[in-house]
């Protein structure tokens, strides 16, 4: 992973060690300002009861742990919330981001490949960036009317006789869940494409050339030189699909209206905290369930983190 | 001979999939933009009437009319967008350009734990802060104030870690080295020689922060509130659920496709010095 | 590329520069003014209807600046935004302070019930003789303090499609239809009768739900704030689930696009349900010159009295701009020509009893979307039965929350029991007070 030389610190006996303090001192206090109080205030929040009931003001008061025992206790349905919203979250983020990652580093390779030598890349490119530059919720309720019971799609299927009646797309589970699969998918894998063609553009030509001169195929190209040498790249590709997955929340909310059906089965972590945050002001179960997102996305980001760079070491 | 032309086939085979494989992607994604211009360019009654393929002829009485809305000053909503956009665009990626390689080239004690410190918080999602955030923006008057949009950017862990990540394969430490070796002062050798090497990198994660920021609703909804500071999807939602007995949905999507623009023309204008850093930025010391 | 940057950054600090020049200059205009009270009148609203209405027909003093402050009321963040300005009353300057605020039926206790809101007889607005005593029950606080007033009434009535009424029915006239749908059991009969020939009785299944909601014995909560379902709820669900169950209504939502699809010539829909301000604003499909079917509606009571909607202003505690507000006050319910206006002009059902009676007596007022028939006068007939009973600060998202849970039973994705699991699992995260069954 470490390309050629390593830090610096041993040269001609000067220390340049402080550089570094004053290099990243200002992402430090800028992020301690804003994201770091903030957060220990939110995290410190879950500790007590403190909401709003009309415009009556409930707490705080300092109750331990009940808020979490609250958030992981079954509802009168037997079911676990969170647990609930957590396989939600995840099923639509597989949905999307696998095949948002595999056609973006196909993509990659296509227009990088001299061999192909594809026409007109720059069009290709900056169309398929383009659905990242909509708004999510424009982008969302363009497809809630494309998909809705009197929208096209509907027209389409009765008229052509592919249905002999209209599908509600928003009553069933699939379909939904598809639905903001596919438009993560459009939104997101332009971008991917991009960064993953900048990372095999930065990858030294010769390595490319000795590949070739060695005889080697595309296929074993790809998977002996590309792959690794992109892995830096593609471990970042990796996790920052991921933070968006975790994340998700402008699409499938602006697509169901906040409701997440059917039967809240898609209805994402975020989703559910921002239940807490709006009308009751619940920063005690609100606070809680920040600090289980929180724990969810360190674990898994060090395990992503982990496995690919090791892998490939 | 022979082998060759097979190989021939063998690529036209391949370049016809590949180029079906581009035209069924970028007609995926024209089509939602081709329906936000067809559906700006009808009435709202045309809208509601159902689905077309075709424009109508709305377009210039929806411009008309989204342009010169009393109450939603579209213009000024894109210079107020503007402004924090390009402004979050430039903190953000000079100064995680700037942590990247504080924590990359040099050895100090922290570094291990700052790393992974960044590491772990990269993952939290906005929202996890946001309520202590409009805690503190309350107490602290800065409502009606683009700073509380601007300033957080310079912490963004995972611009951070895209810059980390790109520099490990770019940047050759003796270039650096022999930079030392002239007498350039550590902060010199930053911005003259670490800088112009990862412009790629700045051009790219640069896009992306205008975008995220041009589109961002949840915190500045909760910060802006005078017309005379409002950005665009602030304004987009206004209008959205403006007044449902006056909705115009006509003048809705000419909105959006307003709002969209800007982003559009300075996405073509970048991409091109992006291809451009790209090729001549791999240069290899 | 950073020839880029620098013009970026060139013009990041012009347009800041110039941003920041605007923005000093305002304070001088406005200091010299008048330091006292009242330079600055904020009103704090969710949409532009009240906005248009106050532009036209209300001339503000010299020296005063409107200053709109316009949250949508989507998820709710009217109400927080609201909320947040109302709790720091006490600490804003005088020129951030909020005058005035408008407030839905829904959610009107929660700010009359509460010390963000002041009397307003206090300030000035005192006479209630012409206003309709519902909107003035609903702005008063359970001792007795009045803390605000309506602009317009809302009864809401049973809109339905003449020619879909003749095939029915056999007549189109409003009392005689009004008279085959003045009750329950008459209007699932006919419900019957439409199916047979091929059309729906309504088009949302929550059409019919603010004529039971409204027409409650109890509120949603009792004194222990603990939920509860009113008879008149549950005979709501009963009614919907007969009535999907038996295809006389589609499982469209009350704002949905599939609903209003219904209103055009083509629609197969017999009724709606809805006051003055919906059959003029928010059927537009109906009034489409091209597929809309305007001249073909009418209007009746319907099987129970109700309302839907309406915006109350309220004074707020601590405005300083008491008189200014009271004058407002009264000139949107006493002002004569004002409330004609808002009648001829705007097609409101005006809050004041003597404009809208003399639009009731006046033999050439009609609507022209119901086939001139005269809205004003069934309209007025029908406040009297208006109740205001049972309301509690949480019926909005209530009343929203449990239509849409019970959607998607409805539409057939799970079974009623789940859906009321997810109603409560709804009220737990939007409002810990109430208890639980």
């Amino acid at each position: 992973m470490e390309s050629g030389s390593g830090p610096l610190k041993k040269t001609k006996g000067i220390s340049y060690a402080k550089w570094g303090y004053f290099f990243i001192a200002p992402f430090f206090i800028a992020y301690t300002l804003f994201t770091l109080v903030p957060q220990l205030m939110t995290f410190y929040n879950s500790l007590f009861m403190n909401y709003r009931d009309g415009l009556t003001q409930v707490g705080p008061t300092f109750i331990g742990f009940k808020n979490y025992v609250t958030l992981f206790s079954p509802d009168s349905g037997g079911q676990i919330g969170m647990l609930k919203y957590f396989g939600n979250t995840l099923a639509l983020w597989i949905m999307g981001a696998v095949p948002q990652i595999l056609i973006a580093l196909l993509l990659a390779v296509f227009f990088t490949s001299y061999r192909l030598n594809i026409k007109g890349q720059p069009f290709f490119k900056a169309v398929i960036y383009m659905p990242n530059l909509i708004m999510a919720s424009a982008f969302s309720m363009l497809f809630f009317t494309l998909f809705s019971n009197v929208g096209p799609v509907n027209q389409l299927l009765v008229s052509s006789g592919l249905s002999d009646h209209v599908i509600d797309f928003f009553s069933m589970k699939i379909t939904v869940r598809s639905l903001i699969a596919v438009m993560n998918f459009l939104m997101w894998f332009g971008n991917t494409t991009i960064l993953l063609m900048a990372g095999i553009q930065g990858i030294d030509q010769s390595m490319f050339e000795a590949a070739s001169l060695d005889g080697a195929s595309s296929l074993q190209t790809f998977f002996k030189v590309t792959l690794p040498l992109l892995m830096p790249i593609l471990i970042y590709t990796v996790i920052t699909a991921m933070i968006g997955g975790l994340q998700m929340f402008d699409v499938p909310q602006v697509l169901t209206n906040g409701k997440g059906m059917p039967d809240r089965t898609s209805m994402t972590m975020v989703m559910y905290l921002n239940n807490f945050l709006t009308t009751s002001k619940n920063y005690g179960m609100a606070g809680a369930i920040s600090v289980v997102l929180f724990i969810v996305s360190a674990g898994l980001s060090l395990f992503v983190y982990n496995t690919l760079s090791k892998q490939y070491k | 001979m022979n082998e060759n032309t097979k190989g021939r086939m063998q690529l036209l085979i391949a370049r016809i999939v590949v180029y079906a494989i581009l035209i069924f992607l970028s007609v995926l994604c024209l089509f939602s933009f081709y329906m936000l211009i067809v559906n700006a360019s009808r009435s709202n009654a045309q809208l509601q009437a159902g689905f077309r393929l075709l424009p109508q002829d709305n377009f210039l009485t929806n411009l008309k009319n989204a342009w010169t809305d009393a109450s939603i000053n579209i213009p000024r909503g894109m210079l107020n967008s503007f402004i924090v956009a390009a402004a979050c665009a430039v903190l953000t990626t000079y100064f995680s350009a700037l942590t990247a390689y504080g924590i990359h080239a040099y050895d100090f004690k922290f570094k291990k734990a700052a790393f992974l410190f960044i590491m772990a918080v990269m993952m939290i999602p906005p929202q996890v802060s946001a309520v202590g955030f409009i805690q503190l923006v309350y107490k602290f008057k800065l409502t009606n104030n683009f700073l509380p949009l601007i300033l957080p950017s310079i912490a963004a862990p995972v611009v951070f870690f895209y810059m980390k990540q790109y520099l490990e394969s770019v940047l050759p430490m003796e270039m650096v080295e022999a930079a030392r070796v002239d007498g350039s002062s550590e902060f010199m050798t930053f911005n003259r020689i670490v800088l112009p090497i990862m412009k790629p990198a700045i051009a790219v994660q640069m896009i992306f922060s205008f975008v995220s920021s041009w589109n961002n609703y949840f915190i500045p909804a909760l910060i802006l509130d005078k017309a005379e500071m409002k950005t665009v999807p602030i304004m987009i939602a206004q209008l959205r659920s403006a007044d449902y007995s006056k909705f115009d949905m006509g003048k809705v999507y000419m909105f959006i496709l307003l709002a969209i623009l800007p982003v559009m023309i300075v996405y073509i204008f970048l991409s091109k010095s992006i291809i451009k850093g790209v090729t001549s930025g791999s240069v290899k010391g | 590329m950073k020839k880029f940057i620098a013009m970026l950054l060139v013009l990041v600090m012009v347009l800041s520069l110039a941003a920041c020049g605007e923005k000093k200059e305002e304070p001088k205009n406005d200091t010299p003014a008048e330091p006292t009270s009242g330079t600055v009148l904020n009103i704090y609203a969710w949409n532009e209807e009240f906005k248009g209405f106050f532009e036209k027909y209300y001339t503000v003093p010299e020296g005063v600046t409107v200053n709109w402050v316009i949250t949508p009321s989507d998820n709710g963040a009217y109400q927080q935004k609201l909320d947040e300005a109302l709790l720091a009353q006490a600490s804003a300057k005088d020129e951030d302070k909020v005058d005035m605020f408008l407030a839905e039926a829904d959610y009107i206790l929660k700010y009359v019930n509460s010390d963000a809101t002041q009397d307003i007889t206090k300030m000035g607005v005192t006479d209630f003789s012409n206003t309709y005593k519902y909107t003035v029950q609903a702005a008063t606080d359970p001792n007795g303090v009045v803390k605000g007033v309506s602009f317009q009434c809302c009864p809401s009535a049973l809109i339905y499609r003449r020619s879909i009424a003749k095939d029915v029915l056999g007549t189109d006239d409003p009392a005689e239809v009004q008279e085959l749908l003045n009750s329950w059991d008459k209007f699932n009969a006919v419900a019957a009768d439409a199916k047979a020939k091929g059309y729906y009785m309504t088009a949302s299944f929550a059409e019919t739900f603010r004529v039971f909601s409204n027409n409650a014995t109890s509120a949603w909560v009792d004194k222990d704030n603990k939920l509860q379902f009113d008879p008149m709820i549950n005979a709501w669900i009963d009614q919907t689930e007969e009535f999907v169950k038996n295809g006389y209504t589609l499982t469209a939502g009350i704002w949905d696009d599939e609903k209003n699809q219904q209103m055009f010539a083509e629609g197969k829909t017999m009724c709606f349900f809805g006051p003055a301000w919906y059959f003029n604003f928010c059927m537009g499909n109906a009034q489409d010159p091209d597929k809309g079917c305007s001249g073909d509606w009418a209007i009746c009571e319907g099987p129970q009295a109700h309302f839907w909607g309406g915006t109350w202003l309220l004074a707020p505690a601590g405005t300083d701009n008491e008189e200014l507000v009271a004058d407002i006050m009264n000139t949107f319910i006493n002002n004569e020509e004002v409330c004609s206006k808002l009648v001829s002009d705007e097609a409101q059902f005006s809050n004041n009893q003597a404009v809208n009676a003399k639009f009731a007596s006046d033999p050439n007022y009609g609507s022209e979307f119901l086939g001139g028939q005269n809205d004003v006068a069934l309209f007025a007939g029908m406040t009297d039965n208006i109740k205001w009973e049972n309301h509690t600060i949480y019926d909005q998202l209530l009343n929203e929350g449990l239509q849409t849970a019970l959607q998607d039973w409805y539409k057939g994705a799970i079974d009623k029991e789940t859906a009321l699991a997810n109603f409560y699992k709804y009220v737990s995260e939007t409002y810990p007070a109430i208890v639980l069954p």
